[in-house]
């Protein structure tokens, strides 16, 4: 009775947040439900008749969640799956509101919940998955000064959690996620790359996590593919980068249109380009594996595949071809700026930095981006966003010369196009 | 002879594992406007083991770290780094140092459980845990002479509560922020030529007059005293802008 009360009152709260146009009515039924029923979700996730997934991860939880959510739909099944951004708690619980059915229960065959890192040892609680991923750790642009330590403990311990017969699938390349995966009981499965024609020789400027977790010796890289991502050792053999079990080999990168790559015996290509999307299809494809999905399927699934909305668009705009992009710390700027500029050669560019908060945020993590890339390369490039002016600061130390600073985005675009000849593509 | 008295060198503290959010900024920054000056700039990393060339560095910089880094660097500091730091100092180097930096050049850090870190005491100030992070912009009227405009802004991200000695001057007063400890209204550290701040933001990019400060500073032990003006327009715009967001918030106060 309880719970029929939970989710009723919570899908209220659905209704009446979209209606009221206030948050979309992403997370706020959770937040009621829960509090009439703190354990709706467990029960609710209880009903699914195959299980779950939860993905975690600071980029990318969200299209290996859509990958996922696409592959269980071309078989047929039912998938509940949180929205872009409502990764704590409240926001899984709010999906599985959405799919009960009035009696209460959950109507449903998968979950595939993207999850904050923090929020990850309750999402094992109370989702009981069959499979956690961890897609990478990076420094966020989230004020979370030292926090990276102690957000690295929490996931070991939610993974030491997850039931028994579950599966850990995580990324090898990640000199912390493999930190984590090493230290657990139960032998996890990594995906990572293997393919030295994508790597880089030495690491970025935005990449961290480079030192030892058992002497604090520098780690040595022989291959770095994205951020800190790579093949690494500790110099003093007591750590290494774990074999992958399923990995990625023989990538060809076609700027923002595509990545393909091979996966054991298949070929798979994905119709958004980037190296951080082939980890997200490694990290689908991996899991897909532990469940016994068929590679070839999974292949053809991902070949159908829209990227996740916000992350990467395409649009026309007044006969300028428009691609957008969102990235949201060094890392992903970095790969962002080096897929727009050496592979898609693009040459016209808005480059956007907004303030989170009314307080300020520190936002001088755009100094470990290497806008030095764009210098000599780009041709327009207008800052925009309410911290354009910092953006301004940025290139000019970076050697590129830029319009001046926007903080109106509709301005920003105007100046874009003002110097865009028709038919150009242009980046954002 | 020439070639030599023409360089510029930024020493970079363990740049690897004291880069915590953009410190990177504050290097690209002095090493830029020592080369628009047509200095020959470059900066050499000073990593865990090198102390190598130390003697011919004209700014040191040192940055924060997060927590298992910073314990790596410690022996290090201690053993390898202090004594040819010292002798820089005393022969006139600069050093800037921030956040996790600027603790470790002081006497010494204070757990909240009351164990006693001892820096290098390269400075008069000493530091003790705090409970509350103080996280958000800061604004600060400098006290240091000779910079214009006569404001220091950046970003604050610390739980450490810094306190200054007879030996030390603040760098400044806070108009907004917490700054060195929340209760003194004192931002930041002035000591000869050690500058230490809780500022990042990156700090020098939108303060090029504090980079210049520092520059001037290090080049004067070279008698090269004078420092062509540059065109500032588009950093203290960003610096402007900083202020103008302090501005109703300062005034809510
Ligand atoms: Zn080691």
């Amino acid at each position: 009775m309880r719970r029929t009360a939970a989710v009723w009152a919570g899908k209220a709260t659905g209704a009446l947040s979209r209606l009221s146009g206030r948050g979309g009515g992403t997370t706020l039924p959770g937040d009621v439900a829960r509090a009439i029923d703190p354990t709706v979700l467990r029960k609710l996730t209880g009903d699914l008749t195959e299980g779950s997934i939860v993905i975690t991860g600071t980029n990318g939880k969200t299209t290996t969640a859509r990958l996922l959510t696409s592959i269980f739909e071309g078989m047929g099944k039912r998938v509940v799956s949180n929205r872009a951004g409502a990764n704590l708690i409240f926001g899984a619980t709010a999906a599985a509101l959405r799919s009960a059915g009035p009696d209460g229960r959950l109507r449903a065959d998968w979950g595939v919940f993207e999850i904050d890192e923090a929020s990850l040892p309750r999402a094992v609680e109370e989702i009981q998955p069959r499979i956690a991923i961890v897609l990478n750790l990076f420094r966020d642009q989230l004020d979370r000064y030292g926090e990276l330590e102690k957000i690295a403990k929490t996931i070991e311990a939610a993974l030491e959690s997850i039931p028994e017969g579950a599966q850990a699938v995580l990324n090898a390349d990640d000199p912390r996620v493999g930190e984590i995966g090493l230290a657990l009981a139960r032998t996890p499965l990594w995906f990572g790359i293997e393919d030295p024609e994508v790597a880089m020789r030495k690491l970025p400027h935005a990449a961290d996590a480079r030192t030892c977790p058992k002497c604090g010796a520098s780690l040595r890289f022989s291959a770095v593919y994205l951020g800190h991502e790579g093949v690494y050792e500790c110099p003093n053999g007591d750590f290494a980068r774990p074999a992958p079990g399923v990995a990625a080999t023989h990538i060809v990168l076609d700027g923002f249109d595509s990545v393909a790559m091979n996966i054991g015996e298949t070929r798979l290509e994905l119709p958004v380009g980037g190296l951080y999307n082939a980890y997200n299809a490694l990290a689908a494809f991996a899991a897909g594996m532990v469940l016994g999905v068929d590679g070839q399927y999974m292949a053809e699934r991902m070949h159908g595949f829209k990227a996740a909305f916000g992350r990467q668009e395409k649009m026309d705009f007044r006969g300028r071809h428009l691609v957008l992009v969102l990235s949201k710390n060094p890392a992903g700027f970095n790969e962002t700026l080096r897929t727009a500029v050496d592979m898609a050669g693009a040459t016209h560019f808005i480059l956007g930095l907004n303030d989170r908060k009314a307080d300020g945020t520190d936002v001088s993590w755009i100094w470990d981006v290497d806008f030095e890339q764009l210098a000599g390369k780009a041709e327009v490039v207008v800052p925009a966003g309410t911290r354009a002016h910092d953006l301004a600061v940025r290139l000019k130390y970076a050697g590129v010369e830029a319009r001046p600073p926007q903080t109106e985005p509709g301005r920003a675009l105007d100046d874009l196009i003002s110097v865009t000849p028709e038919g150009a593509t242009a980046h954002t | 002879m020439t070639k030599k008295k023409n360089r510029f060198t930024v020493g970079w503290l363990y740049p690897d594992l004291m880069n915590i959010y953009g410190d990177r900024g504050n290097i690209l920054t002095l090493l830029k406007r020592a080369e628009w000056r047509g200095l020959d700039a470059r900066a050499i990393d000073l990593g865990r083991g090198a102390a190598h060339g130390m003697e011919d560095v004209d700014i040191f910089f040192f940055g924060g770290g997060q927590d298992r880094e910073q314990a790596l660097v410690y022996d290090d500091l201690i053993e390898i780094k202090q004594e040819p730091l010292e002798a820089a100092v005393a022969h006139g180097s600069v050093v800037l140092a921030v956040c996790g930096g600027y603790q470790l050049l002081g006497h010494y850090y204070q757990t909240a459980e009351g164990e006693r870190f001892p820096g290098i005491g390269l400075i008069d100030v000493r530091t003790e845990a705090g409970k509350k992070r103080f996280i958000g912009d800061v604004v600060v009227d400098a006290t240091i002479e000779g910079i214009d405009p006569s404001t220091l802004v950046g970003f604050e991200n610390h739980s450490g509560r810094t306190f200054l000695g007879a030996g030390a001057r603040p760098l400044g007063r806070v108009r907004l922020g917490s700054g060195n400890n929340g209760s003194d209204g004192t931002e930041g550290c002035v000591q000869g030529g050690v500058v230490g701040t809780y500022l990042h933001g990156s700090l020098l990019p939108k303060n090029p007059h504090l980079a210049d400060y520092l520059i001037r500073r290090a080049l004067s032990r070279r008698g090269m005293a004078e420092l062509v003006p540059l065109d500032d327009s588009i950093e203290l715009a960003a610096h402007a802008k900083i202020l103008q967001r302090a501005q109703p918030r300062a005034g809510e106060r």
